[in-house]
């Protein structure tokens, strides 16, 4: 029950958050309720019982993306604000389309009841004995071991590509 | 079924489109970012909620891909931030409109 209560205190934070990112002014602003947008879904994680995904979240959303759009705001330098949202043809279209897609996938979720047939490999209890961090380790590094590489290069094409693209050109 | 399966789906629905309509509607490239990360708290969201429905650990390894493209999409999209700030002293979408009709 109390679990139930605060797990309804932390869906509604997280979406009232996530509005203040898209709805303030200020990008300092933005930035600081996106982190806490970040923290408040590593809660909802926790819920889900999966308290090594909780911390991922907080470390690498909170932690890293966080710090590097904070740092961007701050190499950016900008004061200046850029002023009330305006509501164009095309953005008007846009937010429509928004709006109607969105009850249109509520819709669908209350159809789909089927999941549950689905019963993976991995039982509740051993989720439970072991947590998260052994099993996940053992799917990742032999069926998605592949992925996994794949991901490790793409990073590293990312900080490459990063660091060419900002560095000040020569000529 | 995990208990209040439906409440963490429509929250990932909902977070989803909170993004969307953000990105859309904001001329600020940054909180345009943020709003595209929130897209992507969304979908992580889901992808745990049937990570536990379904017991199966495929959807935790996606998030864990996700998280990382989240990563870098965030260093290369604020390299392109800076550049386009030195280019234009702004960082307003509105003033990027050479591929729009």
């Amino acid at each position: 029950m109390l679990e139930s209560m605060l797990l309804y205190l932390a869906a509604a934070l997280t979406l009232v958050t996530s509005v203040m990112v898209a709805v303030t002014r200020n990008t300092v602003h933005s930035a600081l309720w996106m982190v806490a947008s970040c923290f408040l879904l590593a809660v909802v994680f926790l819920f889900l019982r999966l308290q090594f995904m909780a911390a991922l979240q907080v470390i690498i959303y909170a932690g890293a993306v966080m710090m590097f759009i904070i740092f961007a705001i701050m190499m950016l330098n900008l004061r200046v604000n850029p002023g009330r949202i305006q509501l164009r043809s095309t953005k008007t279209a846009g937010l429509v389309l928004v709006l109607f897609l969105f009850p249109a996938l509520l819709l669908l979720l209350g159809m789909g009841r089927g999941i549950a047939a689905l019963q993976g490999q991995v039982s509740l209890r051993a989720l439970e004995q072991f947590g998260e961090v052994p099993l996940l380790a053992n799917v990742m590094f032999s069926d998605y071991l592949l992925p996994f590489e794949l991901v490790s290069i793409l990073l590293t094409v990312g900080v490459i590509g990063a660091v060419a693209l900002a560095k000040k050109r020569k000529d | 079924m995990i208990e209040h399966q439906s409440l963490f789906l429509a929250l990932a629905v909902t977070l989803f489109f909170i993004g969307a309509a953000g990105a859309v509607v904001r001329r600020n490239a940054i909180i345009v970012f943020m709003c595209i990360e929130i897209m992507l708290g969304g979908v992580n969201l889901a992808f745990l909620t049937f990570t536990r429905t379904t017991q199966n650990l495929d959807g935790a390894f996606m998030v864990m891909c996700i998280m990382a493209v989240a990563a870098v999409e965030a260093a290369v999209g604020l390299a392109i931030f800076f550049l386009l700030y030195r280019k234009t002293g702004s960082i307003d979408l509105e003033k990027f409109n050479l591929l729009k009709w």
